[in-house]
């Protein structure tokens, strides 16, 4: 599956206008090329997994589409207008994986310092402070949060203004497990009509929210496709029954765990009826791998 | 909390100087620089605070160019040396006049000639130096990391215009005026040179 990178292109889903496009894309450091050649176009709104090991290129590809890294070769557009003019970025949020929240400011003026330079207003301030859960601790000083706290605030920004294109580099690194899910609910909301492209290392994370992935490896793209497309070549499923049973008796063990691949995800509502048929009780039913784990390899 | 310090510090000085009389005029405001250098570090300190956390990314993926991020660091440089020298002059004059001395020209001129120019232009210099050094090191904490070393920085020009104006007091003005020539060409020469010292990516976190 991998090493093999294909181009998405609209068909049948409707985007909300706007299309993010790499070409032949080269882009590091001063004295350390990153990126080698990335070229892709993402054009209907979804979650775009960008998945990758680390110095993989990952957070130098976010870095060079927001325009902070200048490209030594190749370009990115927004709609076709090169990422460097204003009216592109207007387009694009970006989330690095820093909080970039200045000290010696409380949740509330941090986020009007991120509204002014938004444009967003006071009222988007108070939305978001709900919206986040963050209200409680709005008059806290910055410095006393935890981090997880500081990562709310910090993603809170980017809900402050719509914009058609996100940028979200691992936003749920340090949160706790329900913050997460939460914040993933919030961005797959998000991009029922916006492109968003979210690097994570958490390959579940990764599995649960994306709808494409896009990999890198030593700053070259090596694959992009449909989630289920990486999902079903390398579906494993495991399943635990309340007692042991012979019907289970070819199957692999891993653990508490009897093991086997299927073609896909689909096929598990038939396996279980028919496991059920042959009168095994269920205990548990789990997919056992995560196929995005292939892909760091 | 530099500004905080620099302010205390300089109440107090001015104060007591202002009780000698004619020593505030002719000691007093010639020192004020130092403490416009102590309190007026704090726009290089925010900047430097805010690449390592992550805040000039932000700012410049939101089309913020380094050159603004830089006058911003400059103007809050500033802010903080008026403020400092407001205070200082005003709890230097209040004790002056308090002590029943009566103003003379000589304060004014000093002030406009030497402690006004030479406060504003030597924190300019030292928030440029700091911002710059800073965007182009690897960051280090500590009296050798470029904010550890940069009130030193600040406080030479006055040093050694200090010197040599009582070395030659005869041509103390001219010493002065030829210091703060020499430290507005090195400012203005620092900034054209904005783009080449200061690029994106080294505004970037280094974590």
């Amino acid at each position: 599956m991998s090493g093999r990178p294909v181009s998405v292109t609209p068909s049948h889903v409707q985007g909300n206008g706007l299309s993010l496009t790499c070409r032949s894309l080269h882009s590091g450091y001063r004295d350390k090329p990153v990126l080698h050649d990335v070229s892709f176009t993402v054009d209907r709104p979804a979650v775009y997994v960008v998945l990758g090991p680390n110095g993989a290129g990952k957070t130098t590809l976010f870095r060079t589409i927001a325009g902070i890294l200048r490209p030594t070769s190749g370009e990115v557009f927004i709609d076709g207008v090169p990422v460097a003019q204003q009216s592109s970025r207007d387009q694009l949020h970006y989330l690095s994986h820093m909080d970039g929240i200045p000290d010696g400011l409380t949740v509330r003026e941090s986020l009007d310092f991120y509204a002014q330079v938004e444009r967003a207003t006071s009222a988007d301030v108070e939305r978001v402070l709900d919206q986040l859960e963050i209200r409680e601790f709005s008059n806290t000083f910055i410095s006393k949060l935890s981090a997880g706290q500081r990562k709310r605030v910090s993603i809170a920004r980017v809900f402050l203004r719509e914009r058609g294109i996100y940028l979200l580099d691992e936003p749920t690194a340090s949160l706790d497990p329900k913050v997460a899910r939460e914040i993933r609910s919030l961005i797959l909301e998000l991009s029922k009509d916006r492109i968003v492209l979210y690097s994570s290392h958490n390959l579940f994370e990764a599995h649960e929210i994306g709808q494409f992935v896009i990999t890198l490896k030593g700053g070259a793209l090596t694959l992009f496709d449909r989630m289920e497309n990486v999902r079903s070549a390398h579906f494993i499923i495991g399943v635990r029954t309340l007692e042991p049973t012979p019907v289970l008796a070819d199957w692999g063990r891993k653990g508490d765990y009897y093991v086997r691949e299927l073609p896909g995800p689909e096929q598990v509502p038939t396996l279980i009826r028919d496991l059920e048929a042959q009168g095994v009780r269920l205990r548990e039913v789990r997919e056992m791998e995560n196929p995005l784990e292939d892909l760091f390899t | 909390m530099s500004l905080l310090v620099g302010g205390g510090m300089v109440v107090f000085y001015s104060a007591a100087f202002g009780l000698g009389g004619p020593l505030f005029v002719s000691i007093g405001t010639v020192v004020l620089p130092v403490f416009a250098v102590s309190g007026g570090i704090g726009g290089a300190l925010v900047f430097t605070n805010d690449r390592t956390k992550g805040v000039l990314e932000y700012l410049v993926a939101y089309g913020v160019s380094p050159r603004r991020i830089l006058f911003n660091a400059l103007a809050s440089g500033l802010v903080q040396v008026t403020i400092i020298l407001g205070v200082g002059i005003t709890a230097g004059v209040t004790t002056y006049l308090l002590s029943g001395y009566a103003l003379t020209l000589r304060l004014p001129e000093t002030l406009l000639i030497y402690t006004f120019p030479m406060s504003y232009l030597t924190v300019c210099m030292m928030t440029t130096l700091g911002v710059f050094w800073t965007a182009l090191s690897s960051p280090r904490s500590g009296m050798n990391s470029p904010i550890g070393v940069l009130p030193m920085v600040g406080v030479l020009p006055t040093a050694v215009v200090l010197v040599l104006a009582l070395t030659f007091s005869a041509h103390a003005t001219e010493i002065a005026l030829g210091a703060e020539l020499a430290i507005f060409l090195v400012v203005l020469s620092l900034l054209t040179r904005t783009d080449r010292l200061m690029p994106t990516e080294r505004l970037l976190s280094p974590t």
